[in-house]
């Protein structure tokens, strides 16, 4: 029998933009909130919303992320008839040695993957979003436009839309037209990269758009386009909530910062029951030492605190020592802040030790990243 | 190593009061994130004795939820793993209710296993074995039994109503409780190596003496006509055999001296995962010398406690040297000092607590 929906994850990129995070993981494997990677989002969106097959596409920096999702365990995808499947660029009988060209090509590369599961409807996710939905309720809309192509999308404001992809849609949610970075939008509706497809249209589509020598073989650039220009029923489907693309390093430090607020990412389930899974670390609890001071933050297992933080957050294992001082920074696993160390609006990147004598970023204009990969 | 099969002796008369009113010693939250049976159980995957069988005596509901199927303590999930041996038969009868009556009723556990040796390990005395060593020692001993102890000089505070053994030389030539009329003996760990083949024997011959007699007992009958080895650990150990002692060796932990020979990164401490995010400390959060785990959510002041996963403490609220399990919340303005709550219990606003003699507690679930 086959599954009615298989759940498929862009998880290739790179990310440039966030700089030396990036310079030997991929940017899905980045380390997000206190104790989880910006995968989890998505993979913990697909178990809540009982989506148990999910294919995670990888190319750059594949084997750090490929044995951090492993089997799906750690989202409970581990059921006899359920998975995560590792869908790296590789070499593919008839065709030799292939990188992904495209994020329609990438699916287009794994066709005999869905094939095996034979879905109705395929969704398409980015491995690099913050953000909690509940696909089902897409799905839902999905199924009872009798949609083709259902697009995500977010309100978001006049000036921010030139940064996207707006879809421009008629009163019964039906979209016309699609625009990539409008200098002059006609619509607010900006595309979060997340769409489901009714298959059968989508593997017509990613065959013919793969024939195409002049396709860039992107979903945004020549599916929708090409759909639109078949008239196919495309849709959009208004989503309301938290939802951030952690893009730069600014993005990133300022997404930690959000979680601090309550910024409607509801970390601690307190509006609806909606875990985020996420690896189990072997750490003791965290120990708060008899000098320590620690205000507007967040602090996991594993840390030991003696100085001064404020307004941070600390992921496993970070050590500060006493009389140091940590304010409006994120601090990656690992790190150590030796005594009287003083950490100002920064990022420090996994592993790095800050000599006592360090001052990092005083002046705090910016968001500093400080990393041993720079 | 040779091939070793482990049990771990949840069999005892020990309890922590309200604690263990509705779940066994094995499964008291413990540091924060633990349950009791984590460290013994951390000790045989460490040492790795991959296949375990728990023998349960009572209460099995939270013990079963925190086992699962052993994935979290890396046990091999194929060739090795957690067995949960149960003895319904005499689950309400008392006298009947003991160890050996157990690994009889489950005597299939120990038949299938190709092992050697067998250690067994009670949960409520914590320490960092390696029982590869002391299965090394025994095997070179030559002898059947060896018995585990631990040299101490506060014997009339700690391991009373426990085993202590009259040593000669290596061997053990008496087992006795202790009374805590002395600060030092040689007290019994509770930890066992036997031969397989003996231990088998052994469970028969102590049903012909007497039905009610336990392992323990059956040792002690046999020490002075079968050679008994004592091995010496010089590792830490702490036994928490009461709901005083409970309180006591978690506030102990506060120091990191004690806590830094326990969580070492040589031997891990495993326990199942939960998925909660970071604890999150507010605008009027004070935290000092305390133990946190994580999902907590704290605006108050912590000085000296020991919070589990989940823990709310409200605007203004001051927890001094408390425990407090998962899920509880204390709100805002209120004032606790030595005091235990157990999970998911709610106190109200401005409510005072404190501890005189011995830690107040506060039942599961309770609304005060």
């Amino acid at each position: 029998m086959g599954k009615e929906i298989v759940a498929m994850i862009l998880a290739g990129g790179r990310g440039t933009r966030l700089e030396a995070l990036t310079a030997k993981v991929a940017k899905p494997a980045v380390h997000f909130g206190g104790k989880y990677r910006i995968i989890d989002f998505p993979l913990s969106n697909c178990a809540n919303s009982g989506i148990d097959v999910v294919g995670v596409l990888t190319q750059y920096e594949s084997v750090l992320l490929g044995t951090y999702v492993g089997a799906g365990t750690k989202w409970g995808l581990d059921g006899n008839n359920s998975l995560a499947a590792i869908l790296p660029a590789r070499e593919r009988g008839g065709v030799g040695a292939t990188w992904y060209a495209g994020t329609a090509d990438a699916i287009y590369q794994n066709i005999s993957f869905l094939d095996q599961y034979d879905p109705e409807y395929v969704l398409i996710l980015s491995g690099d979003h913050i953000y909690k939905m509940d696909y089902a309720e897409m799905l839902a809309a999905h199924k009872e436009k009798g949609a083709d192509l259902t697009v995500a999308v977010l309100n978001v404001s006049l000036k921010e839309a030139s940064r996207f992809g707006i879809m421009n849609t008629n009163k019964d949610g039906s979209i016309y037209e699609f625009e990539e970075k409008p200098a002059k939008p006609k619509s607010t509706l900006a595309s979060m990269g997340i769409y489901i497809f009714t298959y059968k249209e989508l593997r017509k589509y990613l065959i013919a758009d793969a024939k195409d020598e002049n396709s860039k073989h992107d979903f945004g650039m020549n599916i929708i386009p090409m759909m639109l220009e078949d008239n196919k029923k495309l849709y959009a489907y208004e989503f309301a909530g938290y939802w951030k693309d952690v893009g730069t390093v600014e993005s990133l430090w300022q997404a930690n910062m959000d979680l601090l607020d309550d910024k409607e990412l509801d970390l601690y389930n307190i509006k609806k029951d909606w875990k985020i899974y996420t690896e189990d670390t072997l750490s003791k609890p965290q120990i708060i030492g008899d000098e320590a001071s620690i205000k507007h933050s967040l602090v996991t297992q594993g840390c030991i605190v003696n100085g001064e933080v404020e307004s941070s957050v600390l992921f496993n294992n970070v050590y500060i020592g006493e009389g140091a001082k940590v304010v409006d920074s994120v601090l990656m696993p690992g790190v150590l802040v030796e005594e009287g160390a003083e950490i100002y609006k920064a990022i420090i990147d996994e592993g790095v030790v800050v000599k006592s004598s360090d001052v990092i970023n005083k002046e705090a204009k910016e968001v500093e990243l400080v990393s041993d990969n720079a | 190593m040779a091939k070793v099969v482990g049990y771990i002796n949840l069999h005892s008369d020990i309890s922590y009061k309200g604690l263990t009113e509705r779940r066994p010693v094995a499964s008291v939250s413990f540091l924060g994130r633990y349950g009791i049976i984590d460290f013994v159980l951390s000790n045989m995957s460490n040492s790795n004795v991959d296949t375990v069988g728990i023998l349960i005596k009572e209460k099995p509901r939270s013990l079963f939820k925190h086992l699962g199927n052993g994935n979290s303590w890396n046990f091999n999930s194929k060739s090795g793993g957690v067995s949960l041996l149960y003895n319904e038969k005499y689950a309400n009868s008392p006298m009947y209710n003991h160890d050996i009556n157990n690994i009889v009723e489950n005597i299939a556990f120990l038949e299938k296993s190709k092992a050697d040796y067998v250690v067994i390990a009670p949960a409520h005395i914590i320490t960092t074995m390696n029982y590869a060593e002391v299965v090394d020692a025994h095997a070179k001993s030559g002898a059947e039994i060896t018995m585990v102890y631990q040299k101490i000089n506060n014997a009339d505070e700690a391991f009373v109503g426990s085993d202590f053994l009259r040593l000669k030389g290596k061997q053990v030539m008496e087992i006795k409780n202790n009374k805590g009329n002395r600060k030092e003996r040689n007290m019994s760990l509770e930890t066992y190596i036997i031969n397989k083949k003996t231990l088998l024997k052994l469970i028969q011959y102590a049903q012909k003496i007497s039905s009610f007699f336990n392992l323990r007992d059956t040792l002690a009958y046999l020490c002075d006509e079968r050679k008994i080895m004592a091995y010496e650990y010089k590792g830490f150990a702490r036994c928490i055999d009461s709901y005083e002692a409970y309180y006591k060796v978690s506030m102990e932990f506060l120091d990191m001296d004690i806590s830094t020979q326990v969580f070492k990164s040589t031997w891990p401490i495993f326990t199942n995962t939960n998925d909660t995010p970071p604890t999150k400390y507010l605008k009027n959060a004070c935290v000092k010398k305390s133990f946190v785990a994580n999902g907590a959510i704290i605006d108050g002041e912590v000085d000296g406690c020991i919070l589990s996963r989940n823990v709310t403490i409200g605007k203004n609220a001051v927890v001094k040297n408390c425990i407090i399990l998962n899920g509880s919340k204390v709100c805002a303005g209120a004032h606790l000092e030595n005091v235990i709550i157990d999970k998911d219990a709610h106190v109200e606003k401005k409510t005072e607590l404190i501890g005189e003699d011995e830690p107040l507690y506060v039942r599961e679930g309770d609304v005060v």
